[in-house]
């Protein structure tokens, strides 16, 4: 059945798409890698749940980790933003230990006009720029602001985790 | 293998969740657009109300009917544009005027930086709506206004126009932000103002929405107050001020419904 959410699923997607083919285009014609970035798509049967990929952002502490999520959403996409959460285990002052992440736009900031790609891309620049001051792990919070080198270790632990994942 | 504090329980989720549950209460049980109503049912909500029912006997000498919106936050909005393309099913050159105006608002928002990808979606659909309910529908006007009511009624429409037109108000907020940051209380930016107060769905409107839609599209608003105010008389506020009214709305706290003048 064709419903607005779906239909807008769909064009999500082709559009998430065709970037990827454009970069990796693009990427071999500079004969370089591949710009790391974020990639999704639905799963299997049902359009309403995709999986998601953010690679850790360059010169952060977050680098070359490949952090998988979920995004679910409802039928009433795009008026509501739908449901975040990291499968990987990240080690974040904004993301909760069941993976739930704490980010404006996921909330009160929601704009209907925010496709996955845009999604993606903030949960990205969260990983580079953490809020500690609404944190949803307070350990990470509290290691973020007062000892940045256990906080990197920390995070660089999680990296490492999230290649066996 | 990192450990984490199980204390930091998912508090948005769970808000989350229980506004749902309020909201689908409240779809369960109120049509998005109703029928037009006579305005005196209005005095059932206030029996024993001595300064409401003085004022509902007042309003009732200048309007006759009233058509409610459902309250999700989205009423200033979705009564706004029913009420605006209900008179427009009879008054041709506004319309094509109107139309025109749809028509180019896409590039416009998209020169204001909004994304063209997404916004192209509810402009479509906006931009459907309009022709559905064009006055040149050979088989007349209550025809076009049963298919507005319909319409209005199907949430994936009715939502897709009150985002097009929270996007409109949100562009004109930023095409002048110079002038409406002084109608801006506390520390918020324009911009912060409009991804948090404009654009999202189901945040309730304010003056400065008001302002913003009708010089956007060029259409005058009379809202009436009917408030616990002194008197029996109802404030009445024009929008843009000194502009002729061609939509009437009625004002509870916290709800806008359309009203229908003599």
């Amino acid at each position: 059945m064709s419903t607005p959410a779906r239909r807008r699923l769909m064009r999500d997607f082709k559009s998430i798409y065709h970037r990827l083919l454009f970069c990796f285009a693009f990427s071999i014609a500079l004969q370089e890698d591949p710009p790391t970035g974020v990639s999704g798509a639905p799963t299997d049967n049902n359009i309403m749940i995709w999986n998601a990929v953010i690679f850790g952002p360059h010169d952060t502490p977050f680098e070359d980790g490949t952090f998988k999520l979920t995004i679910e959403f409802t039928e009433e996409y795009p008026n509501k933003p739908p449901t975040v959460r990291f499968v990987s285990k990240v080690f974040h002052p904004n993301v909760y230990a069941d993976g739930g992440i704490c980010l404006d736009i996921l909330q009160n900031r929601w704009s209907p006009t925010y496709d996955v790609s845009a999604i993606l891309t903030s949960i990205q620049s969260l990983l580079s720029d953490p809020n500690p001051n609404s944190p949803a792990n307070s350990t990470a919070a509290q290691l973020y602001k007062e000892n940045r080198r256990e906080y990197e270790k920390r995070v660089k632990a999680c990296v490492e985790q999230s290649f066996i994942d | 293998m990192e450990s984490f504090e199980q204390n930091d329980g998912n508090r948005d989720e769970l808000i989350i969740q229980q506004q749902r549950e309020i909201e689908k209460e409240i779809s369960d049980s109120t049509p998005l657009v109703s029928e037009q109503l006579p305005l005196n049912c209005l005095r059932a909500e206030y029996e024993g109300d001595e300064i409401f029912t003085a004022k509902i006997q007042e309003l009732a000498k200048k309007y006759k009917f009233i058509r409610r919106t459902r309250p999700d936050g989205n009423c200033f909005f979705r009564a706004f544009a029913y009420s605006y393309l209900e008179y427009l099913i009879s008054n041709n050159s506004a319309y094509q005027e109107f139309r025109k105006l749809a028509e180019a608002s896409k590039e416009k928002l998209v020169q204001l930086g909004f994304p063209s990808f997404t916004l192209e979606d509810f402009h479509d659909t906006f931009m459907e709506v309009i022709s559905r309910v064009s006055p040149e529908n050979a088989e007349g006007t209550a025809k076009v206004q049963t298919e507005l009511h319909k319409i209005f009624n199907e949430q994936g429409y009715s939502d897709y126009v009150v985002v097009y037109l929270r996007l409109i108000t949100s562009g004109k907020l930023q095409e002048d932000a110079d002038f409406y940051q002084n109608f801006i209380e506390g520390d918020f930016t324009i911009e912060e103002f409009r991804h948090q107060e404009v654009e999202p769905m189901y945040k309730e409107s304010d003056h400065i929405h008001i302002i913003a839609l009708c010089t956007a599209i060029g259409v005058g608003v009379r809202v009436e107050y009917l408030d616990r105010g002194e008197g029996s008389l109802v404030k009445a506020h024009d929008f843009p001020e000194g502009s002729e009214p061609t939509v009437y709305l009625i004002y509870r706290p916290g709800h806008y419904d359309i009203l229908y003048p003599n």
